[in-house]
């Protein structure tokens, strides 16, 4: 295709930065333009990187607090030097002139004087003499004109009819003065004193105010204080529980969530309050039909302040895979192991500071929650909490609704839910692994957690060779087991990768050994580690001598039975600089077999022996053997 | 997702509040634009340290500038005060060169604070992916602080901030083919210095 687009070009279009008409010339080229797109695609690569600082910043409590104190002293007037104004010239002019006049009628100034000190005090200085209330009144009369406003807005009563309830409007004109105060409260102590303020005597009324579907304005209420997560990983499933402080006023609250662009399923959503909660009633969790992906709270409060909320809900996207670093020691009898945990974020929500807990084990669930979150209004089953029943009733609408088992157990309250982590730890179909401290777990990003370390377990180094299984070359293993005598045993380990390392030398540098992947392993149980081809262990296995013998002939005069006698020469040699201990593994590919080893040996199973060796350094060992095979009605015999 | 709730505390009423003496709904706006604003600074500035004083500049103005305040967008406001902040404070800095020891320690070692917040964000690969992700960090990094301030601005307002090219103007105080002008020029010069992955 001719007239490739230019980088510019190309770069106009990505961002937009073109006319429609280019816009749409540009894309009809690459819809067709094999080598624009991979051109685009190279210059998109590129500009990725600057997501490398995508990173979000967080704003301390101590800048917050630093920026309201600030925010506390007078505003700045701004001084402009006198000498650099433009009416420098015309105002020194005037007082020139002034003076001169001055100088020229000193009668008319001494008159003026006079006067002027004729004249009684002002009214203010006088009612300043005054004491009490009324001295206050007057000298409050800015700021109270500040609160009446304040109160017209909020719709309260004027200042005047609130003669007996002066005491919460004063406290607004009394904390207006204080912003310029910097002795005064802080921050917080004015919403406390704000959550006051509140129309406390007017009665609430009984009916609860409409929602509307319209997008009236709604404000971000303040961040989470704590966020906890547990995520079940076998079923894309993770449980987040939000404590949140939110300011309700006294009466009726509508309290939006919304949950565009994330994977969360409405329908699991919870709200409790976790303080006065005889005071605050969770009325209802509507979904209003025209404002897609959110969801409201009616929350009937007889109290007015900040309250801590607790939100829970069921999200997906949210998933975590164990891998595992081993280091053996130079002697290769000890190893330590760090187990770290990979979690990933792909829910569409950030979670700061979020304590995390991972399920080891297997869950039921009737339904895939990203399924669940994709669900068009109005969100299919009905899921949605009742408030106002028992809980008991709670769960069994849970269950009949969407999602069984998992959901019913953790759909309770807070209590509730920690007393249901002791409780599968007792059914051991699960296991629970939190993660101390917090966790800042973003969007689209991934993030390696250390999960335990554990040092010196006793391990043992093993090499294996079985032609049957691994062809012609020895396979290293690493066995330990995860109980308390190998310092383990504390948890189950959950399946993922393992890597072991080396020490190299003596300075501590590591070598990579090998790596496998393990499954799960219950307490107590033993675990081997594949970590592939030993390259330092030759092991040639030769055919030395075949023959067969005591042929039996059935009436025919045909072969009806025989043996077969081979005699093998194992040459193992080890040029590591360790003695190692290896397991060979013969098979015969029959049940009838005798076979004549001056090395002993066990029987594997019916068609299999199994050599034991330990060899020493930069050593070399044969191991000879002689099978015999019993084949046709010469098996027979050997049954004898 | 946004948890919000429908109470008296808009944007329009919370600066009104302000002007009438309420240091809580000063907070509010704090608190409710402050990771915003100083993410910003930060990608304007390159240095947390000058951020953050940045940041307190910001809202310093806004509390003194705040009857000025006329609407209807409180969040392009406060963005065109953070612009103007920020670039009187990138002309002084640039006078006036001060070197942290720290900073200067932070350019040297990969592992120190200034990279530390890529480096213990995504401690998922090893070490060396670590240290070559660090590095690609500071590259974009160095890349940004290359432009001209009003190419900055504006590369920071409509990619980082996600703002709309008219907000962009409106927060500049410039046309939007202008702000285009400036993006463009910002993504020609950065195409040839961001590291290829």
């Amino acid at each position: 295709m001719e007239n490739h687009l230019t980088e510019n070009e190309l770069i106009e279009y990505q961002f937009k930065l073109g006319s429609q008409e280019q816009q749409n010339a540009s894309s009809e080229h690459l819809a067709g333009c094999a080598e624009c797109r991979q051109r685009l695609e190279k210059l998109n690569k590129r500009f990725a990187t600057l997501d490398l600082l995508r990173e979000d910043a967080h704003v301390s409590e101590e800048l917050i607090s630093q920026v309201m104190a600030q925010a506390k002293q007078p505003a700045r007037q701004k001084v402009v030097p006198f000498y650099k104004s433009s009416w420098f010239g015309a105002v020194a002019a005037v007082l020139i002139i002034g003076f001169v006049l001055l100088i020229s009628n000193p009668d008319t100034d001494i008159s003026t004087k006079q006067q002027l000190a004729e004249e009684p005090e002002p009214k203010g200085r006088t009612v300043r003499k005054e004491s009490g209330a009324k001295r206050e009144a007057e000298t409050a009369l800015p700021t109270r004109m500040l609160a009446q406003d304040a109160d017209a807005k909020m719709g309260l009563p004027p200042a005047d009819k609130l003669a007996q309830e002066e005491a919460p409007t004063r406290i607004v004109a009394k904390e207006t003065s204080d912003l310029t105060d910097p002795t005064k409260g802080s921050a917080r102590d004015v919403t406390a004193v704000e959550a006051v303020i509140a129309p406390t005597s007017k009665p609430i009324p009984e009916q609860p105010p409409f929602a509307p579907a319209s997008a009236i304005e709604l404000v971000t209420m303040p961040r989470r204080d704590k966020v906890q997560l547990t995520i079940y990983n076998s079923a894309d499933l993770t449980l987040v529980r939000e404590r949140r402080n939110l300011t309700l006023k006294k009466g009726w609250n509508w309290l939006q969530f919304m949950w565009a662009n994330t994977l969360i399923d409405p329908t699991s959503l919870s709200l409790e309050p976790l303080e006065q909660a005889g005071k605050i009633d969770i009325q209802q969790l509507v979904f209003p039909a025209r404002l897609r992906e959110l969801g409201r709270w009616l929350i009937h409060s007889e109290i007015s302040g900040q309250v801590p909320f607790e939100i829970t809900y069921f999200t997906s996207g949210l998933s975590w895979r164990a891998f595992y670093m081993g280091t053996l020691s130079q002697d290769e009898k000890t190893m330590k192991m760090q187990g770290y945990v990979r979690i990933g974020n792909n829910s569409g929500e950030d979670y700061e500071n979020a304590q995390t807990r991972l399920i080891v084990g297997q869950v039921h669930i009737l339904d895939e929650i990203a399924q669940l979150a994709r669900r068009q209004y109005p969100y299919d089953r009905p899921g949605m909490m009742k408030y106002g029943v028992s809980l008991n009733e709670r769960d069994a609408d849970i269950i009949n609704g969407a999602v069984k088992g998992v959901y019913a157990a953790w759909a309770k309250s807070p209590e509730e839910l920690s007393r249901k982590d002791i409780k599968k730890e007792g059914l051991s179909e699960y296991f629970l692994y939190t993660i101390e401290g917090t966790e800042t777990v973003p969007n689209e990003w991934g993030k390696r957690l250390l999960s335990f370390e554990a040092e010196d377990i006793s391990v043992e180094s093993l090499y294996k060779y079985d032609e049957q299984r691994w062809g012609n070359q020895a396979i290293r293993f690493v066995k330990f087991a995860n109980e308390e005598e190998h310092n383990l045993g504390q948890t189950p380990i959950p399946n993922g990768d393992v890597k072991i390392y080396g020490h190299a030398d003596e300075q501590g540098y590591l070598s990579y050994v090998g790596g496998t992947s393990i499954k799960y392993i219950p307490v107590d149980e033993e675990v081997e580690l594949n970590l592939g081809p030993a390259r330092l262990v030759e092991i040639k296995p030769k055919l030395m001598d075949f023959k067969t013998e005591n042929y039996t002939f059935d009436n025919r005069g045909n072969v009806s039975g025989w043996d077969e006698i081979r005699t093998w020469k194992i040459e193992i040699t080890n040029t590591r600089t360790l003695p190692i201990d290896i397991e060979i593994t013969r098979g015969f590919g029959t049940a009838y077999w005798t076979l004549q080893s001056e090395t002993p040996y066990e029987k594997h199973d019916a068609s299999h022996a199994r050599f034991m060796l330990e060899l020493e350094p930069r050593s070399k060992q044969t191991l000879e053997y002689t099978v015999r095979t019993y084949h046709g009605t010469r098996e027979e015999s050997f049954r004898q | 997702m946004e948890l919000m709730a429908s109470m008296e505390n808009t944007d329009k009423s919370l600066i009104d509040a302000h002007r009438k003496g309420d240091p809580a709904a000063f907070g509010e706006l704090v608190r409710r634009y402050g990771d915003g604003i100083l993410g910003y600074l930060i990608r304007m500035s390159g240095n947390r340290e000058q951020a953050e004083d940045l940041f307190q500049e910001t809202f310093k103005r806004v509390h003194e500038k705040a009857h000025t305040f006329r609407g209807p967008q409180f969040k392009g406001w406060l963005f065109r005060i953070a612009t103007n902040v920020a670039l009187d404070g990138i002309r002084r800095s640039k006078h006036n060169k001060a070197i942290s020891l720290n900073q200067q320690l932070d350019y040297d070692n990969p592992n120190s604070e200034q990279l530390g917040e890529v480096v213990t964000a995504d401690n998922s690969c090893n070490p060396s992916e670590q240290a070559s992700k660090a590095e690609q960090t500071e590259q974009v990094r160095r890349a940004i602080r290359s432009l001209p301030s009003r190419q900055r601005a504006t590369l920071v307002l409509a990619y980082y901030q996600q703002l709309s090219y008219t907000d962009v103007a409106e927060v500049l105080g410039c046309s939007i083919g202008t702000v285009k002008t400036h993006m463009f020029r910002a993504l020609r010069s950065l195409a040839d210095k961001l590291p290829e992955i």
